[in-house]
C-alpha cells in the first residue's frame, strides 16, 4: 500500500512537472510592458496616418450596399495543392479555381464555379538541374516546401493571367492571398526549373515555340515576374486580399516615408525599428488598434522584393528580383474584433473607397469571420479533398508503375510497387493480441 | 448465362428487334448512387428539383440467381429523406442576410451549389426484360454505388402498383401523393374478404376513405354495414340515393333484443349498467333473470320493465311476510331484493335515457327516414342484402350498450353466414369509433360483449365473406388480438407519439423513416398497406365530394349562439333570482 502510494506522488510531480514546464505563463510585468509599448507606438503610429491623411472611413450601408452592388461582376481566385508522393517532385495535383458571380444575371448564368487551371504529375523539369539530391534530409524538406509554394503561387498567378489574357470584363477581381510574394527564397541554384510543358499550358501568353529559350527561362522567378508583368494590362482592378499577416511592410515604409520627408529623426526611426521587431510588432497587430471597424488605411507604394546578400554573394536573379513592380498595400478593418485585412494590389486604384467599400460589404456578409465571402467560397471550392488526392495518387502511381514496366528495368519495377503498396507508416504496426483464456 | 441471351435475343427478334425497349430506357436520370449500399436502402445525389420525398425512383442493378446466373433488374425504392446542403453558405452569412435584411439574391453568396442526398428505401425488383410483367420480388444484392437513378414514366410505375389487380376487382382509391399523375388501385376481393384497419386522428380524412371505398364497393353491387356512433355516415344517405338509385340505402336505429343464443349478452348489460352488487344481491337478480323468460327478439327496455316488476313484487311478498319460496332464492331479505330493482331501475332508465337521446338525434334530421333494426336473427336479410349499404346510427347510446348492440347483431349475421345457409350474401362491415368496440385491456373495459365478437369474425371472417374494416382516431387504445388480425392498413395522419408506437408495433416492415411521415399528412394523405396492395404506397385518395352532405358534419357553433334566443323560463328564472337575492340580503337570521 505504501509503494502503491509513493508510487502515486511520484506521478503526480511528474504531471505538476509537465504542466509547470509546458504553460510558460508570461508574468503580468511582461505583459504589462508589452501592452504599453504596443500602444506608445500605436498612438505614434496612428499621428503620422492622421498627419499623412492615411486613414479613411469606408461606408457600409448593408441592404443599400448590395442593391447597387448586386450589379457587379466579380471573380474570386484560389488554389488547392494535394501532394504526398514520395518520389515525385511535389506537388502532383494542383488546381486553381475561379468563383464568377454577377447577382442579377438568371440563376443558370448568375454564378459560374470554374476550374480554371488544374495539373496532375511532376511539374518540375529534372533536365539540368540539381535534382533531389541534398543529403541534408532538412534541406531537402525546405525545398520541398519551396517547391510546393512556388507551385501554388504560379497556379494562382496563372488564373489571373488566364482572365486577363481572355479579356474578361469583371468590375472586380480577387485573390485568395498576396498578389506578391518575395521570391528571394526561390532564388538558390537547387531549385529547379518548372517543365516547359507545364508553363506552356498555364502561360498562354509565354509562346516559347516561336523563339530560342534562354537559361533559367521558366524558372519560377523569371515565369512570376513576368505573369506579373502581363497583370499590369488588366483592365479590371485586381486585388490580392491577405487574412492574417505578419508582416510589417506597410509600418516599415510608412516610418520610411516620414524619416525621408524629414518628419521623423534618423535616430527615432533606426530605434523604432529595432523595438518593433524586439517586440514583434507587425501590421496586423498594430493596425488592430489604431483602426476600428469599416476604416482603412490608404494603400502605400511598396517595394516586396529586396534581394539580400548571400554567403556566395548576391544572387544570379538581382536583376530581375529588383525590377518586379513596386506593390500598393492597405488595410482594411471588416470587423470590431479582427484583425484587418491586407489588400494589395499592382496599380493604384481608380476608385479606392468604390473598390474598398466593395471588399467591405462582400467581407460583412461574414460578420464573424471578417474576410470577403466569395474568397471564402472560392477557398472551398479550390481545395483537392482527400478523397479526389487519393483518387489522383492512385492513377499517377498506376502511371508510375506503367512508366516502370517499359523501362523494363526491375530495380524501377520494384520501386513503383512499393509506392503502390505504401511506405511504412504507422498503421501498419503489428498488433499485440491478448490469449483468450 | 448463354440460354438467357438467346432467350432475350428471340424475344426482341420475334417481337421486332431493337426497336422493343427496355422498360427503363426512356425513364429520367435524377441522380448518382453514393458509395455504400445495402439491401434495405442506399442513398443517391439528386439533380435539382428531378425528385420529391415519397417518389418511387428506380435504380438499374444485377442480381445473382438461385442457379448462379447474373440478371439486368430494375431496383424499385421509396425516397424517405432529403437532405439539402449549401457547404458554401456559411451560417454567420445567414444570420447577416437576416438581419441586415439583405436578400441573398443580391448579394455574391453561391445560390447554386445546394446538394440534395436522398434516401432510399428499397421495395424489391422486377426483371428489365422488354414486355415483361412488373412483379416485384424481394432483392437478394445491393444496388451497386456510382449507378444512375432513375425517375419511371407514370404508366410505368401505375403498372408495377397496379399488376395483379385485374383478376383481383381492382378499385381506385386515390393517386401517389408524389405522383399526382399515377393512379393507385387495390384489390376489392383482399379487401372485403381479409380486414382493413383505418386508422388516422380527427380531421385526417377516415371518412374520405370510407366514402371512397363504400362507393366502389356500392358500384359492385356489394353489401355493406355501417356501424356509425356518430353519424358520420348520414351524408352518404341521401347524396347516394340518387347517385345509386338503384341501391337500398337503409337508416338503422337499434333496438336492443336478443335472441335465445345471445341471452348472456342482455344479462352481461344489466349486470354491469346497474348498481355493484353484493354476493346476496347478485344472487337474487339471478334468480329474477332465470325465472323471467327472455322472448327471443323482444325489446330489451321492455324486459327490464317486467324484472322491476318481478322484483318489486318478491320484496312486496317478503315484507309481507309471504313465505312462497318462489320469491328468492335462500334467505333473501326484502331490503337486498329492494336494492336489486333499485339496481334496474337504474339500468332501465339509463337505457330509457341512451334511447331517447338518440330519437332526438334522429330528429335533427327530419328529412331521413329511420328504420327499427330488423331482428338480425329473424330477419337478416332485411340488413344484409344485394346492392344495399345498412347504416346503423347509434348516437346517444353510451359504449357499453353500443358494444352490447354490435355484438348481437355481428353475432347473428356472422352466424347466418357461417350456417351455410346462404341467407345472407357475403357482406362488408364498416365499424367506425372501432375503440368503442374493441377496447384494449390496458383500457380496462374488460367484458365488452363486442370485443370477443369481432375478434372471432376477424379470426374465421375471411372463410365466410364477413369482411371488416375498423376505423379508429385512437388506434393505441384497441384491442391487440384484433389489430394483428387485420391484413391491410389505411394510416392517415397521426400526431399523438402512442398512436405511432401502436402503428410501428403492429406493422411489419414498419420503419422510423415512415413514422416521420405521421404527423405531416395532409387531409386525405396517408399510407395504404397491406394485401390490398402489391407495395405500401403513400396515397393522396380521392374525395369523393358528391357524397358529402353540406347540413350533416360539422356543427356551427359559432353562428349557433349568434342566432341563440333566451327561452321565455329562462328569463323569468333570471328575473325571479334578482328578487330572491334581495330577499335573502336583507336576512338576519340567516346561518353564518
Amino acid at each position: 500500500m505504501q509503494n502503491i502510494n509513493l508510487k502515486n506522488k511520484k506521478k503526480s510531480s511528474l504531471f505538476a512537472n509537465f504542466v509547470n514546464n509546458v504553460i510558460h505563463k508570461p508574468s503580468p510585468e511582461v505583459q504589462k510592458n508589452f501592452m504599453d509599448v504596443s500602444l506608445k507606438i500605436a498612438g505614434t503610429i496612428k499621428k503620422i496616418c492622421e498627419d499623412e491623411k492615411l486613414i479613411i472611413n469606408i461606408p457600409y450601408q448593408g441592404k443599400n450596399f448590395w442593391n447597387k452592388g448586386k450589379n457587379y461582376e466579380s471573380c474570386f481566385v484560389d488554389g488547392g495543392v494535394f501532394s504526398s508522393v514520395e518520389s515525385s517532385s511535389a506537388p502532383f495535383a494542383i488546381r486553381s479555381k475561379s468563383y464568377i458571380v454577377k447577382p442579377t444575371n438568371p440563376l443558370t448564368d448568375r454564378e459560374k464555379f470554374e476550374e480554371t487551371i488544374a495539373y496532375m504529375g511532376d511539374l518540375y523539369d529534372s533536365k539540368n538541374n540539381i535534382y533531389d539530391l541534398s543529403e541534408d534530409p532538412y534541406e531537402d524538406n525546405q525545398l520541398l516546401n519551396k517547391k510546393k509554394d512556388a507551385a501554388r503561387i504560379i497556379f494562382e498567378i496563372a488564373c489571373l493571367v488566364k482572365h486577363v489574357f481572355d479579356k474578361q470584363k469583371f468590375d472586380f477581381c480577387f485573390l485568395h492571398g498576396p498578389l506578391q510574394t518575395p521570391v528571394m527564397p526561390f532564388s538558390g541554384p537547387e531549385f529547379p526549373q518548372f517543365k516547359k510543358q507545364v508553363v506552356k499550358n498555364i502561360l498562354p501568353f509565354l509562346n516559347f515555340d516561336k523563339k530560342e529559350e534562354k537559361i533559367n527561362e521558366r524558372h519560377f522567378i523569371n515565369i512570376y515576374f513576368q505573369s506579373i508583368q502581363f497583370l499590369l494590362n488588366s483592365k479590371f482592378p485586381i486585388y490580392g486580399i491577405v487574412e492574417r499577416t505578419n508582416s510589417s511592410v506597410y509600418l516599415k515604409n510608412l516610418l520610411f516615408r516620414s524619416f525621408k520627408k524629414g518628419k521623423v529623426a534618423e535616430n527615432d526611426y533606426n530605434k523604432m525599428l529595432s523595438t518593433m521587431i524586439r517586440y514583434k510588432i507587425n501590421d496586423g497587430n498594430l493596425f488592430s488598434l489604431i483602426l476600428s471597424d469599416c476604416q482603412a488605411l490608404r494603400p502605400l507604394e511598396v517595394d516586396k522584393q529586396i534581394p539580400t546578400r548571400g554567403l556566395g554573394g548576391f544572387s544570379e536573379w538581382e536583376t530581375q528580383i529588383t525590377s518586379f513592380p513596386k506593390i500598393h498595400v492597405g488595410y482594411l478593418k471588416t470587423n470590431s474584433h479582427q484583425a484587418p485585412i491586407r489588400v494589395e494590389s499592382l496599380k493604384k486604384s481608380k476608385d479606392l473607397i468604390k473598390d474598398y467599400e466593395y471588399i467591405l460589404a462582400s467581407s460583412k456578409l461574414l460578420p464573424n469571420y471578417g474576410f470577403p465571402a466569395g474568397l471564402d467560397v472560392v477557398d472551398k471550392a479550390a481545395k483537392i479533398p482527400a478523397w479526389l488526392g487519393r483518387a489522383a495518387k492512385s492513377y499517377y502511381s498506376k502511371y508510375y508503375l506503367d512508366l516502370a514496366i517499359e523501362s523494363k528495368n526491375s530495380k524501377n519495377i520494384s520501386s513503383a510497387l512499393k509506392m503502390l503498396q505504401g511506405g511504412r507508416v504507422w498503421r501498419n504496426r503489428p498488433k499485440a493480441g491478448k490469449v483468450k483464456k | 448465362m448463354r440460354k438467357i441471351i438467346n432467350l432475350n435475343t428471340n424475344l426482341k427478334n420475334s417481337i421486332g428487334g431493337n426497336s422493343i425497349r427496355k422498360i427503363s430506357d426512356p425513364w429520367a436520370s435524377i441522380g448518382t448512387i453514393l458509395g455504400q449500399t445495402s439491401i434495405d436502402d442506399y442513398s443517391f445525389h439528386l439533380k435539382k428539383f428531378k425528385a420529391k420525398k415519397g417518389d418511387i425512383v428506380a435504380a438499374e442493378a444485377k442480381q445473382p440467381t438461385g442457379d448462379g446466373r447474373v440478371v439486368e433488374v430494375i431496383v424499385w425504392g421509396r425516397i424517405m429523406e432529403i437532405i439539402s446542403s449549401n457547404e458554401f453558405l456559411p451560417n454567420e452569412a445567414a444570420k447577416e442576410l437576416t438581419e441586415g435584411n439583405i436578400s441573398i439574391q443580391d448579394t455574391i453568396l453561391p445560390l447554386t451549389k445546394n446538394d440534395a442526398i436522398c434516401t432510399v428505401k428499397n421495395l424489391g425488383y422486377t426483371t428489365n426484360d422488354p414486355g415483361q410483367k412488373l412483379s416485384l420480388m424481394p432483392l437478394n444484392y445491393p444496388v451497386y454505388p456510382g449507378g444512375a437513378v432513375k425517375y419511371p414514366a407514370s404508366k410505368d410505375l401505375e403498372s408495377l402498383l397496379n399488376t395483379d389487380m385485374k383478376g383481383k376487382n381492382p378499385i381506385f382509391i386515390g393517386n401517389l401523393v408524389a405522383r399526382r399523375d399515377v393512379d393507385v388501385q387495390v384489390s376489392a376481393d383482399n379487401m372485403v374478404s381479409r380486414h382493413v384497419l383505418v386508422i388516422g386522428m380527427t380531421g385526417s380524412g377516415k371518412s374520405v376513405w370510407v366514402r371512397r371505398a363504400v362507393r366502389e364497393l356500392m358500384v359492385k353491387q356489394y353489401p355493406i354495414l355501417i356501424i356509425d356512433p356518430h353519424g358520420d355516415n348520414l351524408g352518404i344517405v341521401q347524396k347516394a340515393t340518387k347517385l345509386f338509385p338503384n341501391h337500398k340505402i337503409k337508416l338503422f336505429y337499434p333496438k336492443i333484443s336478443a335472441s335465445e343464443n345471445n341471452k348472456e349478452v342482455i344479462y352481461t348489460l344489466i349486470e354491469r349498467l346497474g348498481n355493484k352488487l353484493t354476493e346476496p344481491q347478485y344472487d337474487f337478480l339471478n334468480w329474477v333473470l332465470t325465472k323471467t323468460d327472455y322472448e327471443p327478439g323482444t325489446s330489451l327496455i321492455q324486459y327490464i320493465s317486467i324484472l322491476i316488476q318481478k322484483s318489486n313484487a318478491a320484496a312486496e311478498n317478503k315484507r309481507n311476510k309471504s313465505t312462497k319460496s318462489s320469491d328468492g332464492p335462500g334467505n333473501t331479505g326484502a331490503s337486498t331484493m329492494g336494492v336489486v330493482s333499485r339496481s334496474l331501475r337504474k339500468v332501465y332508465s339509463k337505457l330509457k335515457e341512451m334511447e331517447q337521446s338518440n330519437i332526438s338525434n334522429r330528429n335533427k334530421y327530419p328529412h331521413l327516414k329511420f328504420e327499427e333494426l330488423p331482428d338480425p336473427y329473424s330477419q337478416p336479410e332485411k340488413i344484409i342484402q344485394k346492392s344495399q349499404v345498412s347504416i346503423l346510427y347509434l348516437k346517444g347510446y353510451e359504449s357499453l350498450p353500443s358494444s352490447t348492440i354490435v355484438s348481437i347483431l355481428l353475432e347473428s349475421l356472422f352466424n347466418h353466414r357461417s350456417a351455410g345457409n346462404r341467407t345472407i350474401p357475403p357482406f362488408f362491415t364498416v365499424l367506425e369509433e372501432a375503440q368503442n368496440f374493441i377496447p384494449s385491456k390496458s383500457e380496462g373495459q374488460d367484458g365488452y360483449p363486442s370485443v370477443s365478437t369481432i375478434k372471432k369474425i376477424a379470426t374465421e371472417g375471411r372463410k365466410f365473406g364477413t369482411g371488416l374494416m375498423l376505423v379508429s382516431q385512437r388506434p393505441y387504445r384497441l384491442d391487440e388480438t384484433v389489430c394483428a388480425q387485420m391484413n391491410s392498413y389505411i394510416i392517415l395522419r397521426l400526431k399523438n407519439e402512442r398512436d405511432q408506437r401502436f402503428v410501428k408495433n403492429t406493422m411489419e416492415n414498419w420503419d422510423n423513416e415512415e413514422a416521420k411521415q405521421l404527423p405531416n399528412f395532409a387531409n386525405g394523405q396517408g399510407i395504404v398497406s397491406g394485401q390490398i396492395t402489391n407495395l405500401p404506397l403513400t396515397v393522396q385518395i380521392k374525395f369523393d365530394d358528391d357524397l358529402t352532405n353540406d347540413d350533416i358534419g360539422d356543427e356551427n357553433f359559432i353562428s349557433d349562439v349568434q342566432n341563440w334566443k333566451e327561452s321565455s323560463e329562462n328569463k323569468k328564472k333570471r328575473e325571479l333570482s334578482k328578487d330572491f337575492d334581495e330577499v335573502f340580503d336583507v336576512d338576519k337570521r340567516k346561518p353564518h
